[in-house]
């Protein structure tokens, strides 16, 4: 009983993120469409523009991108190799899915280790990418992505193990 | 000795699947290591996706694709090319390959055609008498054709990789998207041909032309029609760069689906943004790592080893394409397109430019392959999408798409060795 509500209470707290990440990805995506299109018709109506407008652009692509794995990586829904799993049978299928699932997992903790000791570094050199936005927020994607990703990764494979010794009972 | 160990295990865990990202990040990271380069670089090499202006076109086309899947575009799109098309004997197949290349060459070939056009097509074929497996193989088929038409995303990505490398620094997207057009279409009428023939004792019902029903069918898709227009006109009116087009195009659809046609809820829109960033998102970080690992390979000198390697054994340009497309074919049959491209093409460019190919025309030559790719068995994606879509058996579809393969191999011959076909414009 106590296990079923704590797992509601859990699920809640996770659609919850879900909203908030969705969210953030759609206002990327649509500043990015926007500021596209208002520097088409800066330069082509009035011969004008802003001048850091394009480099925004291209970090958030970036950022739309990174944030789009992020969410792939919610269901494990990254582009792999797929030759193995559609032939083996149920329970080596699932051992062999959540190995991948902690590679995966251990791999992108490495990278998140790395990237984010690249962040700080940027941060006390305190250098502009433009405007007056530090070059180290529009790096900081990098480890986040890499952080959020390794750690769905450490839930799916622990989920995947629980359901082979599930199916073992 | 431990780092051919490394490297072992990580191949074996690339064939149990897992993520190409995390692979190639890790190969990235223990050559690296390896050669004694503190890993913090990866963040640099990442950030180079912020570099190319161009790259803009991959998330936004891949959403204006995504909106016209979901609305009714492609039901449009089957009713004026019926109109054009259908009073002609073996009318309805031929419909069917236009309409799947047109499609795909907006949508991009993630399977989307097969479940948007051929699931109305299959019934609609199999109405019209035509035999059970060849709709099924037709449709299967159809659904990677038209990767070479503008604006194709694998063409753009193409470009893209190359402009990142010093071989390939001529290589325009408007030159890659009008070397595309010769090919594409030869491989249209290559298979309209082959389903004429089939088709030939097929007592299909022929749909007369009527001028009454064309207008209506134009008047229908007129919002969508000038597309492909505004895309050419965009990229050769030297007004707009592709990146650009792309903003553009994909404000226009977003307005003409949700406000005109009004095929998708205002409320769906996100959820269309969500679904399509996924896909570009994965894409765009397998291309992140792929810089970063192709920058240790180029410090490394692999693709002059590569290349001093094959030239010992392979002396002359034919016998290099040979080997190349049987090599293109096999990576097609296992990888999707764009990872293909991504992984691939910073280590083949070099080579086959030693080898006197012109990159444009390589470009072409890569997807062709990769399209036939699509649909070879063991595990050719179209093949799992029809099976599922259609509930048919896999080797069902096996046997059904074989002669359109070879069809389509005859196509990537001529492609191949005629490089006047797809340089003819440029």
């Amino acid at each position: 009983m106590n296990n079923k509500h704590g797992n509601s209470y859990f699920k809640q707290v996770q659609t919850f993120l879900y909203r908030v990440e969705n969210g953030i990805m759609v206002v990327l995506v649509l500043s990015m469409l926007v500021m596209a299109v208002l520097q088409i018709f800066l330069r082509n109506l009035f011969e004008s523009g802003i001048v850091w407008g394009d480099i925004l652009v291209r970090i958030l692509v970036l950022w739309v991108g990174l944030a789009g794995a992020m969410v792939a990586s919610r269901q494990g829904n990254h582009i792999n190799i797929d030759i193995l799993s559609r032939y083996l049978p149920k329970r080596a299928g699932n051992a062999v899915k959540s190995a991948v699932e902690f590679i995966t997992a251990t791999v992108c903790s490495v990278a998140t280790f790395y990237t984010l000791r690249f962040v700080e570094i940027e941060f006390d050199e305190g250098g502009m990418a433009f405007a007056q936005v530090p070059i180290w927020i529009c790096e900081a994607i990098i480890p986040i992505a890499f952080f959020v990703i390794a750690l769905r990764y450490f839930i799916l494979s622990i989920i995947t193990f629980s359901k082979i010794t599930k199916s073992s009972l | 000795m431990t780092l051919y160990i490394l490297l072992f295990i990580i191949i074996l865990a690339a064939l149990i699947g897992t993520p190409l990202f995390a692979v190639i990040l890790a190969v990235a990271m223990i050559g690296f290591y390896h050669s004694g380069v503190d890993l913090s670089v990866i963040t640099i090499e990442i950030y180079r996706i912020a570099d190319p202006p161009l790259l803009m076109a991959l998330p936004l086309f891949t959403l204006s694709g995504y909106i016209m899947a979901e609305s009714k575009t492609s039901k449009r799109l089957v009713r004026l090319t019926h109109v054009f098309f259908g009073w002609m004997p073996g009318g309805l197949a031929i419909v069917a390959l236009v309409t799947c290349a047109l499609f795909t060459a907006f949508t991009g070939a993630s399977g989307v055609t097969i479940v948007a056009i051929g699931a109305f097509l299959y019934p609609a074929l199999k109405q019209s008498q035509y035999d059970d497996k060849f709709s099924l193989g037709l449709v299967t088929t159809s659904g990677s054709l038209g990767l070479l038409f503008p604006p194709s995303l694998p063409l753009i990505l193409y470009g893209i990789i190359a402009q990142q490398m010093n071989t390939g620094q001529g290589v325009t997207i408007s030159n890659l998207f009008l070397a595309g057009i010769l090919p594409g279409i030869l491989m249209v009428v290559l298979l309209s041909c082959w389903s004429l023939w089939t088709s030939r004792n097929n007592n299909e019902t022929k749909m007369p032309f009527s001028a009454k029903e064309a207008f209506a069918a134009i008047r229908e898709a007129a919002w969508e029609i000038p597309l492909p227009l505004f895309v050419l006109i965009g990229v050769y009116g030297g007004l707009l760069t592709i990146s650009e087009v792309a903003a553009v195009t994909t404000i226009y659809i977003i307005v003409i689906e949700v406000f005109i046609y009004k095929e998708i809820k205002l409320s769906r829109l996100p959820g269309v943004m969500r679904d399509s960033m996924i896909v570009c998102g994965g894409i765009l970080l397998i291309l992140g790592v792929s810089l970063t690992l192709t920058n240790y390979l180029i410090d490394a000198q692999v693709p002059m080893k590569l290349f001093k390697f094959i030239q010992e054994m392979v002396t002359n340009k034919i016998t290099f394409l040979i080997l190349l497309n049987i090599f293109l074919l096999m990576l097609g049959a296992i990888l999707d397109i764009f990872s293909a491209l991504v992984i691939m093409v910073p280590i083949i460019l070099p080579v086959a430019v030693s080898y006197g190919i012109d990159p444009v025309h390589l470009g072409i030559i890569f997807l062709a392959n990769m399209q036939i790719g699509y649909f070879t068995p063991p595990v050719g994606m179209n093949l799992f999408i029809a099976s599922y879509r259609f509930n048919k058996p896999i080797a069902e579809l096996y046997k059904a798409s074989i002669p359109f393969m070879i069809v389509l191999l005859i196509a990537l011959l001529i492609i191949t060795y005629w490089p006047g076909l797809s340089m003819v414009f440029l």
